[in-house]
């Protein structure tokens, strides 16, 4: 009797504890469930480096500007109008459409003079240098302001004017608090901030720390019931919920079974079959702006003959990148800026050994070599023109090359640049070039490529590439040849850095794009580094919302989320 | 040696271990190649921007300076503040703490009385089919790849058969509705926990049970058995009043030990489940360099550790009179 009495008291708890709760559960159909990897680690904007932080203060914080999903060119949000530039006083005028903060107070020019004071005041790094050339910043009335430049910056209006805007009220008594702290900038950073003041259209309802986030619409949304860009905005979700998955197996299963309506997450090729197959899932493949590469480290010989790396981009096969390691959901590079970004994008570039067979290439590399002075006892291809198994090149002062080493990231971290350098180092070795694949922990490997500078060559990616192109005088301006600075191949050119410098202070569109044109094809002639590829953004969503707005970079933006509404 | 004598002891060496790990720890993290900025992998960022967070983390000091700040800072109670979430790191671990010890601690407790069970019942049938089957279903579940037992779990009862949650401690729904109460808040966690705690169960069980069958079979073949059954007592009676109690200490020790170890949360549990405790925050801490949560999490669980020690040799000699160290 006991036992049954056991058995039977278990069996109730355990059916109340598997159907419980569930059969309760609270529903809403106009929230939208958005699933993400990581909980977000702060809401203080001034500190926010992990991606989902930033992703739910891009909801709430808003910038004067934005991107135009089709164009890519600046188009206007929280201002009125494109900014007008005076070369006179090199000051840009912005004016500000009517606006709100969630409180129901006015957006002001005074808020934007605060923003960018508060900035250079604190110096807060990750913006500091995007707001340093300013002079000055002038309201020049409630809804003007006037931004004085201190030599003309082409970059002020398509990489600064795309940052945050805070509000005075919000952040000036708390930027006056850090400022009698010891360390002020230190103070301001580690501000715990518990509802964010945005004027964007969602504000924080609620953050239960590492289960979930809740959004709420921002009844003073300056865009809602607006056509901006010539799309009528909303938000027309009541709510948004994000919700954390550890791993994303988890995450598809949950975006599968309706636990979630977006993942807002890029999604890996091996998903995708299982994706594709299933009716309420619907599934988008978008373009992305970034950029995967093989650099050499120009500083040392003998990667620092640009034939040699000429007659590696001619072996690299871009191609068999796309379409075996990354499944075809990937596009191929021929500059280091992508294709997508079209207003920038050169044309005319040198295109190595596009289009070429395996064999062509080996005869096009080593006649490249040959006439530099290169040489083998066994050269790759024999005198009928047949290739062969070559021994050990020797360099053009007739000493063998010595055995060097490509760094990759470990194929735990990204199997794709693993398989990569695997690749390079077979097909190097095809024309004998001493070439060995290494993967190492991506610390490390940073530290070593960025920091000391203590290798031969590597394999790295930039996921989130800028759309202003200001990053080829980043990459390859000869200032930035330092320990921490992003020239990590240690390359200098000065033709490419007077055309680099003068990009800077183009205010002229044309004339930089023609200056950005020509910087491209220095660098692809130079090849410091060997452009690769760029995967695609792989993103999935349920097909009870619609509206989503595809853009580079995928459908993970403000635009969707202002449109997005539910299938009725 | 008294007892006392012994407690003195052994807390004077759990310091000067305790220092060794302190110090260890800051050279791991500190000697290991990249820093927390170098992975901050933004072309946008300029060196400027770099140096200016170098030196807000104050990664810019001598790493002797480092070292000796961070010693201070710990016998003054200053864990430092973490670099992503800009906190006390004692906040944050204070935070995620409850919920690892609620699963670890319950699945630790759970496996143990079914292992001690189990195997007090499977050593008492030795040599029969229950106890080969037994014990290789327990050799089984000890070596199972847990991330994959959890994934399997997952896919079957909250996928396919459906009923229970994919992942999380809470439903955030559930706790937004303003009619649900504290039974039912209370119901959801047990509801998310069950799947989380069948894996660790699994996991765990196997290895008490195989201590357990163990240490009865060396208890059974004791004189005093011999004597009980000499006296006349039933078997039942043998075997869960004058074997099962005896055999049982080795699993005490283990479970003190495991329990200890369950603080840092089976990182692997916790990510597969998205479970809110400290393993999932020490994955993130040490993966993105944050030196601060990543040495209090550490130092946490070493402190953890050593007490366990301590208390278990204690628990050895109290026990057991005959032990002496």
């Amino acid at each position: 009797m006991r036992h049954q009495l056991y058995r039977a008291f278990f069996a109730a708890a355990f059916l109340l504890l598997w159907f419980g709760p569930g059969i309760s559960a609270w529903a809403q159909d106009s929230t939208l469930r958005i699933g993400i990897s990581e909980e977000p680690r702060t809401l203080n904007i001034w500190l926010a480096s992990d991606a989902n932080s930033r992703k739910v203060l891009s909801l709430i914080y808003q910038p004067l500007y934005n991107r135009d999903p089709e164009t890519l060119r600046i188009s206007p949000w929280l201002a009125e109008s494109l900014p007008e530039y005076d070369p006179e006083t090199v000051s840009y005028t912005v004016k500000l459409r009517p606006a709100k903060w969630a409180d129901g107070s006015d957006v002001t020019a005074d808020d934007v003079v605060f923003t960018v004071n508060l900035i250079q005041k604190f110096k807060v790094p990750r913006y500091y240098s995007k707001w340093s050339f300013v002079r000055e910043v002038k309201a020049v009335d409630k809804r003007t302001v006037r931004f004085f430049l201190k030599e003309p910056k082409a970059i002020f209006a398509t990489r600064t004017l795309i940052n945050y805007i805070v509000s005075r009220k919000e952040w000036e008594p708390l930027a006056k608090k850090a400022e009698t702290q010891e360390k002020p900038l230190t103070a301001l950073l580690n501000t715990k901030v518990d509802h964010p003041l945005g004027c964007g259209p969602f504000v924080l309802e609620e953050w239960r720390e590492g289960t979930s986030l809740y959004l709420k619409k921002n009844p003073h949304f300056f865009g809602q019931g607006q056509s901006i860009n010539q799309r009528k905005l909303g938000p027309h979700v009541d709510k948004i919920l994000f919700k954390i998955y550890g791993t994303a197996d988890v995450a598809i299963l949950g975006l599968k079974k309706g636990k979630i309506d977006f993942l807002w997450w890029a999604i890996q090729p091996g998903y995708l079959e299982g994706l594709k197959d299933d009716e309420k899932v619907k599934v988008f493949l978008s373009e992305k702006s970034a950029l995967y590469f093989m650099g050499y480290n120009v500083r040392k010989e003998p990667f620092s003959d640009p034939v040699l790396r000429r007659a590696t981009a001619t072996l690299i096969d871009n191609n068999f990148f796309v379409k075996r390691v990354l499944q075809g959901y990937a596009s191929r590079m021929d500059s280091i800026v992508p294709a997508e970004n079209s207003f920038w994008h050169a044309g005319n570039l040198p295109d190595y050994g596009q289009g070429l067979s395996r064999a062509e290439r080996i005869r096009k590399a080593s006649a490249l070599l040959r006439e530099k002075g290169y040489s083998w006892d066994t050269p790759p291809v024999d005198d009928s023109g047949e290739i062969q198994t070559p021994s050990s090149i020797r360099l053009p002062n007739g000493r063998p090359m010595q055995k060097f080493v490509i760094l990759t990231p470990p194929a735990d971290y990204d199997p794709n640049r693993a398989t990569c350098g695997l690749m390079i180092q077979e097909w190097l070795n095809g024309i004998g070039v001493p070439a060995i694949a290494r993967p190492m922990s991506f610390g490390a490997l940073l530290q070593t490529v960025k920091g000391n500078h203590e290798f031969d060559a590597f394999i790295l990616g930039y996921g989130r590439l800028s759309l202003d192109p200001d990053y080829l005088r980043s990459f390859f301006h000869s200032s930035n040849d330092k320990s921490r600075g992003w020239n990590m191949s240690g390359y200098r050119n000065p033709e490419f850095d007077r055309l680099a410098e003068a990009s800077v202070s183009a205010m002229d569109p044309d004339k930089r794009q023609d200056l950005i044109h020509k910087m491209q094809q220095i660098v692809m002639r130079d090849v410091p580094y060997i452009p690769l590829y760029k995967p695609q953004v792989i993103e999935a969503v349920s097909r009870q919302f619609t509206g989503w707005e595809q853009m580079v970079g995928g459908i993970g933006n403000i635009w969707s989320l202002c449109r997005v509404k539910p299938v009725d | 040696m008294s007892l006392q004598k012994l407690i003195i002891r052994r807390s004077l060496e759990i310091l000067v271990i305790f220092f060794v790990i302190l110090s260890g720890l800051f050279l791991l993290f500190h000697l290991a190649p990249g820093d927390p900025v170098s992975r901050m992998v933004d072309p946008t960022m300029t060196p400027e921007d770099a140096e200016l967070l170098v030196s807000q983390l104050g990664l810019d000091q001598p790493l002797w300076l480092q070292y000796v700040y961070y010693v201070k800072n710990f016998f003054t109670g200053n864990f430092g503040v973490s670099f992503h979430y800009g906190r006390p790191v004692v906040e944050v671990i204070g935070e995620r703490l409850p919920n690892t010890i609620l699963l670890f601690t319950s699945s630790v407790i759970l496996s143990a009385l079914a292992g001690i069970f189990w195997g007090k019942m499977v050593a008492w049938h030795k040599g029969k089919p229950v106890d080969t089957w037994v014990t290789i279903i327990s050799l089984v579940c000890h070596t199972l790849f847990l991330p994959w037992i959890a994934l399997l779990f997952i896919w079957i009862f909250a996928y396919k058969i459906g009923g229970f949650p994919l992942n999380g401690m809470i439903s955030p729904e559930l706790w937004m509705d303003p009619d649900s109460g504290i039974f039912l808040k209370t119901l959801d966690i047990m509801h998310h926990m069950l799947l989380p705690l069948l894996t660790l169960f699994i996991i765990h069980v196997g290895s008490y049970l195989l201590i357990m069958r163990s240490s009865m079979l060396e208890t059974l073949s004791e004189d005093y058995i011999l004597t009980a059954r000499a006296k006349g007592l039933n078997e039942k009676q043998i075997r869960n009043r004058h074997a099962g109690p005896n055999a049982s200490l080795p699993v005490v020790t283990s479970v003190g030990l495991s329990l200890a170890f369950s603080i840092n949360g089976g990182a692997l549990t916790e990510t597969v489940f998205t479970w809110p405790g400290i393993g999932r925050e020490l994955i993130f801490a040490v993966s993105n360099n944050d030196y601060p949560l990543a040495l209090a999490s550490f130092l946490f669980i070493s402190i953890v550790v050593l007490i366990a020690n301590l208390v278990v040799d204690v628990l050895y000699a109290f026990l057991d009179p005959r032990i002496r160290y």
